[in-house]
């Protein structure tokens, strides 16, 4: 297991909804750097799952990468996440990452050092492949946002 | 005053549905209906595409079972085109397959039946769910994790991708099976062995504890059928289909998924986007039947691998007879995943899986084709019709939890006339109502080919209609 873990999550069917992949994509495919060289694993999914608090379990950093139906068109936010106090009475096809890491905790009794939320606002959910233009503009800034997220989890 | 109860939506299934209990004026049980609320559109929309795509198309249906889809796609495809496939393709795709069904029942098992069965069908249902387990037996929420990493990481390195992969293609599969894969696939063998066993101790430990909901869970006379092998052995991808009785006689052999178009007729309730498929020969509901975990290991005399022949064993005790307590396709599906484990060993000790004549070809040679395949749920029944330049012309499919669609019905109403009385239930008796749903595992995507939420609901209605109560949950 690579000390972090980035899930990124998202359906690349539903236009601006699938940011997450093009992010988690580009990290995936970017050359060697200070970045790939700390070691990162990139998960693309659909949703988060139970089956996911393995790999949270054995890492020191995680990012949750999404797209928000809430911020702004193309604003980058980054929070840090805790597992939640309490969890969900019902899952059924849906799983948040604070409850994710509740699981993890229950399930392995381990949780990442720290945790981070970074999300990309979104402009259109409709049937498409293509992301919007500040969408697609907010991917360089998304990036640097793990990378600031990474980084400050090895100085701590 | 008569009363309706509404249970919307039906909770920890795969799909959207909802349960109405109608009661009567002593406040009795008077009628109980499993509705599938999602609407099919499958069968039309794939009209006009080239019958190469359909398999590809088809596993859309289905996030949970796409393998099977993809199998009997390519069989029925396979039947357009006259050939048969290379032994080594048949055997690839047998194990592509087992994978899949062993991550789905991990799936039904862990996350959708185990906080029932290790928390209580009356433990609080804030905690009654995969979180409530992890708390109370982080053992078995790390075994259900890791067996679907299991069933889910061999779809991936056999097909390279853990859903809809397009690695089945008709006419056998896209690429052999390297030394490397193979190993990987060994590497992770020990470990699902232990995971299964933990699961069938734990299961045995509580199921005496739900000796009432045995009684009670769609236990009831009824056909089953399901895909049998020669030598009488368990069968998921190839062999022929067995249709028995209640008492265990076979009704018809040898049954092919030609002989399937002709024998088996697909009824219409007005309460639900699901038909309810039936034995022509019996005619409806007669000739009903169910399908899946318990009728499968009603059907066969032996599972063909050793652990699994025993477990066999021990669950055939269970009755005379095939065992008719629906609550018991939770036992079949662990007995199964063990099967599943083992036949995967098996299948990778022989040396001829790296065979690289994975693919026959051919052309259109027939205008109707027909596949079968055991999905995790069930028998599942690909039929088209193409042109002769191959282009789709109609499509039907036979979905597992469509056949079982009678006997969740006859189930729900079984439960709910044992527990509700007077008109008065508790959540404890609404969830056994669901439970007895989750008990087949039911996926209610697959049997309306439909795109939609998924959750499901309970109502409980008065005799002139009236709401008088509603879960909705999801």
């Amino acid at each position: 297991m690579k000390p972090t873990l980035i899930l990124a999550c998202g359906n690349t069917l539903r236009g601006d909804d699938g940011v997450a992949w093009h992010i988690g994509s580009a990290l995936q495919n970017m050359p060697q750097d200070e970045l790939t060289a700390a070691g990162v694993e990139v998960i693309l999914t659909p949703q988060l799952l139970p089956e996911h608090a393995e790999p949270l379990s054995s890492a020191n950093t995680a990012v949750f990468l999404d797209c928000s139906a809430i911020d702004q068109p193309g604003i980058v936010s980054t929070r840090a996440l805790q597992p939640a106090q309490s969890l969900p009475c019902i899952f059924t096809h849906h799983l948040d990452p604070a409850s994710l890491l509740k699981l993890t905790l229950e399930l392995y009794g381990r949780i990442p050092l720290r945790s981070a939320a970074i999300t990309v606002g979104g402009n259109c959910f409709e049937l498409q492949e293509q992301l919007s233009e500040p969408v697609r503009a907010a991917i360089p800034i998304a990036i640097q946002a793990v990378r600031s997220a990474v980084f400050a989890s090895h100085a701590c | 005053m008569s009363q309706t109860i509404t249970i919307d939506p039906v909770t920890r299934l795969e799909g959207h549905g909802k349960i109405t209990i109608h009661l009567n004026e002593a406040g009795d049980v008077e009628a109980a209906h499993f509705h599938v609320t999602q609407v099919r559109g499958f069968e039309k929309f794939a009209e006009g595409r080239p019958f190469y795509e359909m398999p590809s198309l088809m596993a859309r249906i289905c996030g949970i079972c796409p393998v099977s889809h993809l199998i009997a796609s390519a069989k029925a495809c396979e039947a357009i085109m006259s050939v048969r496939i290379p032994h080594a393709a048949a055997q690839l795709r047998r194990m592509l397959n087992l994978a899949q069904m062993v991550q789905s029942h991990a799936l039904s098992f862990f996350y959708l039946a185990s906080p029932d069965l290790l928390l209580g069908m009356e433990s609080d249902p804030k905690t009654r769910n995969i979180f409530g387990v992890a708390a109370a037996a982080p053992e078995m929420g790390r075994a259900g994790v890791a067996l679907r990493r299991f069933g889910q990481s061999m779809i991936e390195v056999l097909a390279n991708k853990r859903i809809h992969p397009g690695w089945v293609v008709p006419g056998g599969v896209t690429e052999p099976l390297s030394s490397a894969k193979r190993d990987q696939i060994l590497a992770m063998i020990p470990e699902a062995y232990a995971n299964v066993s933990l699961a069938l101790g734990a299961y045995k430990k509580v199921a005496d504890q739900f000796k009432t909901e045995i009684e009670v869970f769609a236990n009831f006379p009824s056909n089953y059928m399901s895909l049998i092998n020669e030598d009488e052995s368990i069968e998921f991808t190839d062999g022929d289909l067995r249709l028995i009785e209640a008492g265990g006689k076979t009704i018809e052999d040898g049954m092919t998924a030609s002989r399937f178009i002709e024998v088996i007729g697909e009824a219409v309730e007005p309460y639900s986007y699901t038909k309810f498929p039936y034995y022509k020969p019996l005619g409806y509901p007669a000739g009903s039947y169910r399908v899946g975990p318990l009728a499968r290991l009603n059907i066969v005399q032996h599972m063909g691998t050793p652990k699994a022949d025993k477990e066999l064993a021990e669950f055939k005790q269970l009755a005379a007879g095939p065992v008719a307590s629906s609550f018991h396709y939770h036992h079949a599906r662990l007995i199964e995943m063990l099967y599943g484990v083992e036949k995967i060993e098996q299948i990778l000790a022989d040396p001829k899986i790296l065979d690289k004549h994975v693919r026959a070809t051919a052309g259109v040679n027939r205008l109707e084709g027909a596949g079968q395949a055991e999905a995790p749920r069930g028998v599942l029944h690909h039929h088209y019709n193409v042109d002769e330049n191959g282009k789709i012309t109609r499509v039907n499919l036979v979905i597992a939890t469509g056949q079982n669609n009678k006997a969740m019905n006859d189930g729900v109403f079984q439960v709910a006339r044992h527990y509700v009385k007077d008109g008065k239930f508790t959540e404890g008796i609404l969830n056994r109502v669901e439970a007895v749903v989750r008990a087949f595992d039911p996926c209610l995507s697959c049997s309306t080919h439909a795109y939609g939420r998924m959750p499901l609901s309970i109502e409980l209605l008065a005799p002139d209609g009236t709401t008088l109560d509603k879960l909705r949950a999801g």
